[in-house]
Formats: structure tokens, C-alpha cells, sequence
């Protein structure tokens, strides 16, 4: 499972490994039904705290796209659906954007600049 | 992708099958016709097993002596099958451990054959049979000699070319304000059961020798606790790939483990292994060409910048490499 941690990302660690693996699932890097590696090699790789990443994987639980099976460790229920995935890559967006100085505002400029562009 | 090798390899393949299925029916013949050739100067029964003494304790009718035949046929015959029935070029390292190994059985059962029918030769009675000694030498020198043989035999013919997939697979775009992991494992169940069972018996008879039930328990508690831990220890591996490098660890417990830095590493890629290549399960070869072998299939192999090769068997080991080549290629750049 191929991970990618962002490195400036302000929010808790906890909330960026959730991030991750919700990233992974979204480009397709891990499919339904498939297992993910145990929370405590995750934890490793990560360079986290095991308990970090099972709150991360609690998390991910609750909102329906992972499912915990006794015996069988995690694996993935499901995709999240369109406008979760759009937050992430938002996101991602924002962070970029912040690295060439410019802010949100002038994000959804753009977004409104494109949206006249292509009716 | 186009097979420059396409004809020589099916070549091979076709004169590797035939040349094993000869040595398989030759094999056979033998072993069916020696006690036939023999069958009026054997006794009845024959000697079949001797004692620590030499003397004769067993014995078998004459007719046992085709037994030798089925196990034979038995052997070679699936392993033969199972070979004709793969797809493709059989490769090199497959022909040659098939070679040895058919090479070797065949010639010692024909040598334990031949041994059991001489030491019974021109006796009237199974129990005043010969006591083979040295024989038991010779048998056992020749089957390596023919073993080795074969393995040469099997060294005839060009290695094919890696199949398109052992190619460095896409690389993936690596983001400097992120830090990519990859993190995979590869696990045997049946090593975890068999490093379980024994765990429970090494208990079993340390607490035996404990009570004084069995003084002898710790002699065997002992290889049993030896069994469990190396049993455990190969059972499953973890493996990590970081901007620091490529980690493993072994075991349930993930220890003991192994860390090589990126620095040492060239490039990677995909390759199919199987126990019966590497010669068997756990940490296989000399380093420098070591095979972490935990189940048969696909393998991530990395080749050091010093040239020399780890491979390790791990689930989608392709994602692995693409990030290891990644890795590396951003540290070159």
C-alpha cells in the first residue's frame, strides 16, 4: 500500500494519516476488499504512533469506507463518494497553491474565472 | 515486445521435456527389469532392511522390488507433468534444479535397488543375505554424480530473457512536499500453524521434564523451541519502503529486522520466484544473492549499487519497485 504522508500539513497527525489513506483509496491504489498492511506497520512506515494510526483507521470505520473483521484485520468497504474525495484533492489544491503565495480567495477566483470560461 | 529468443526457447523447452521424460522412462525400465533379470537367483522372501548390526531384521517378497518402479514413476511422473503443464519458457534456474533433482532420485533408487538385489543374489534363505557396507557409500556418491550432472545438463541453453514485467515498472511522481511509504507483508499460515504446534509441544515437554514425568523432555523441548521461533520467524515478513531506504521484518513480533539505505540501492523490479528455485523457505543463498523466501510467487528484487541482489517475496511488489526506482532516481537526479 503506497501511502503519502504531506509533510506541511497543519491538522493532527492523527486526521493527515486518515488523509493518506483516504487518498490511497480514492486513486485506486487499494481496491474493495482488499486488506490493509496491520496498524502497526503502518504505524512504522508512517514513523507514528500505533495508536495514532488505529484512531486514524477507527475514523476511517466510521465513515463507512473501511471494515474491521476479527481475525481478518482491515480491508476496504468502499470508495468514498465524489464530494469526499473532491475535499481531499481541495485540499491538496490549497496546500499547493499556499506554496506560491496564493490564498484561498484567490483559489476560488480562479474556480470562478473557469466557470465563466466553460458554461 | 517482440521475442528474438521465441524459437530457441521453445526449442529448449520441447528438448528439455523430451530429454526428462527419456531419463523418466529409462529410469523406470531399470528399475522394472533388474528384479525380473534376477528373479530365479533371489530367495523368497528377500532381505529388504538391515539392523545397526548389518545383519538382516526385514524381509519383503521379490515382487516388492517393482515398489522401486512406482515410487519412480510416482515422483518423476508429476513432476513432469507439473512441468509440461507450465506455460512459456521453463527457465533456466527451473531446468536446472529439475535436472539435479531427477537426476539424483533416479540414480539412487536404481543404486538402493541394485544394493538390495546384490546382497540377496545367489542366497536361499533372506536372513544369510550379504551386509552391504561401502555400497551404501558408492550409492549415495553416484546419485550426487549424476545429480550434478544433471544439473549441468540443465545449464545447456540460453537464459531466457526476463519477461517484459522484471522491466522497471512506471515510475511514480514523487511530490518533494510529500513523504511516500510503501508498506507490504507476505505471510505463510502454514509456517504460523507448524511454528504453533511446535511451540506447544517444546511446552509440552519442558513442563513434562519439569513435574519429572520425562527426564529426557528437555532434549526435545529444545529442538522444538528451535523449530517454533525459526518456524514463527519466516512464517510472515513486513515490508516498508521509506525515503531512508528499504526495511524488513520478520515474524510476528517484526524483529528481528533489516534496514537497507537507499544509498546502497540501484534499481529494482518484479521477478517470480519459487521455494523449489531458491532452495526452500527463509533467508536463502549468500548474501549478495540472498532470496527472503516466505511464499512462492512474486518477489521485489533490489540491486545494490555495489552489485550485488536482495529479493524478498511480498504482496504487489510492483508498486514496491516503482517507488524504490523513484526513490532512486530522484537521488541521482
Amino acid at each position: 500500500m503506497l501511502l503519502m504522508l504531506d509533510l506541511n500539513d497543519p491538522r493532527p497527525l492523527h486526521e493527515q494519516v486518515s488523509a493518506a489513506i483516504k487518498r490511497a483509496i480514492t486513486t485506486g491504489d487499494v481496491a474493495p476488499g482488499d486488506r490493509l498492511p496491520p496498524a502497526r506497520d503502518l504505524a512504522a512506515a508512517l514513523g507514528v504512533n500505533a495508536n495514532t494510526v488505529l484512531r486514524s483507521l477507527r475514523e476511517l470505520r466510521d465513515e463507512g469506507l473501511l471494515e474491521f473483521r476479527r481475525g481478518r484485520g482491515v480491508s476496504v468497504l468502499r470508495r468514498p463518494d465524489g464530494r469526499a474525495a473532491l475535499r481531499e484533492r481541495v485540499r491538496d489544491l490549497l496546500d499547493e497553491a499556499a506554496q506560491y503565495g496564493v490564498g484561498p480567495e484567490d483559489v476560488l477566483g480562479i474556480v470562478k474565472e473557469l466557470m465563466k470560461e466553460s458554461p | 515486445m517482440t521475442h528474438p529468443h521465441r524459437t530457441s526457447d521453445t526449442g529448449v523447452r520441447a528438448r528439455f521435456l523430451l530429454a526428462t521424460a527419456a531419463w523418466t522412462v529409462l529410469v523406470a525400465a531399470v528399475l522394472v527389469a533388474v528384479p525380473l533379470a534376477f528373479a530365479g537367483r533371489l530367495p523368497d522372501p528377500v532381505a529388504s532392511h538391515w539392523g545397526p548390526s548389518g545383519q538382516p531384521d526385514r524381509s519383503m517378497p521379490p515382487a516388492a522390488l517393482t515398489l522401486f518402479a512406482l515410487v519412480w514413476a510416482v515422483v518423476a511422473g508429476t513432476s513432469l507433468v507439473g512441468l509440461a503443464r507450465t506455460r512459456g519458457e521453463i527457465r533456466r534456474a527451473t531446468r536446472v534444479w529439475f535436472a539435479a533433482g531427477l537426476g539424483w532420485t533416479g540414480a539412487f533408487l536404481i543404486g538402493v535397488q541394485a544394493v538390495t538385489v546384490a546382497a540377496n543374489l545367489g542366497r536361499d534363505d533372506w536372513s544369510r543375505a550379504a551386509s552391504p557396507s561401502w555400497e551404501i557409500v558408492v550409492v549415495v556418491g553416484v546419485a550426487f554424480a549424476v545429480g550434478a550432472l544433471g544439473r549441468l545438463a540443465g545449464r545447456l541453453g540460453p537464459d531466457d530473457a526476463p519477461p517484459e514485467r522484471e522491466r522497471p515498472g512506471p515510475l511514480i511522481d514523487l511530490d518533494t512536499r510529500k513523504r511516500p511509504v510503501w508498506v507490504s507483508t507476505a505471510t505463510a499460515p502454514w509456517a504460523v500453524g507448524l511454528g504453533v504446534v511446535a511451540f506447544a509441544a517444546a511446552l509440552s515437554f519442558a513442563a513434562a521434564a519439569l513435574w519429572g514425568l520425562a527426564p529426557a523432555g528437555w532434549s526435545t523441548a529444545l529442538p522444538l523451541a528451535l523449530a517454533a521461533v525459526i518456524g514463527l520467524a519466516v512464517s510472515s515478513v513486513s515490508v516498508r519502503i521509506a525515503p531512508e531506504g528499504l526495511t524488513m521484518a520478520f515474524g510476528p513480533l517484526r524483529w528481528p529486522s533489516r534496514t537497507v539505505r537507499l544509498d546502497r540501492i540501484e534499481r529494482a523490479w518484479v521477478e517470480w520466484r519459487s521455494p523449489v528455485q531458491v532452495g526452500g523457505w527463509g533467508v536463502r543463498g549468500l548474501p549478495g544473492r540472498a532470496t527472503v523466501m516466505i511464499r512462492g510467487g512474486d518477489c521485489l528484487v533490489v540491486r545494490y549499487t555495489s552489485g550485488g541482489q536482495l529479493a524478498v517475496s511480498v504482496d504487489d511488489a510492483e508498486t514496491g519497485a516503482a517507488l524504490l526506482n523513484a526513490l532512486a532516481a530522484r537521488r541521482t537526479a
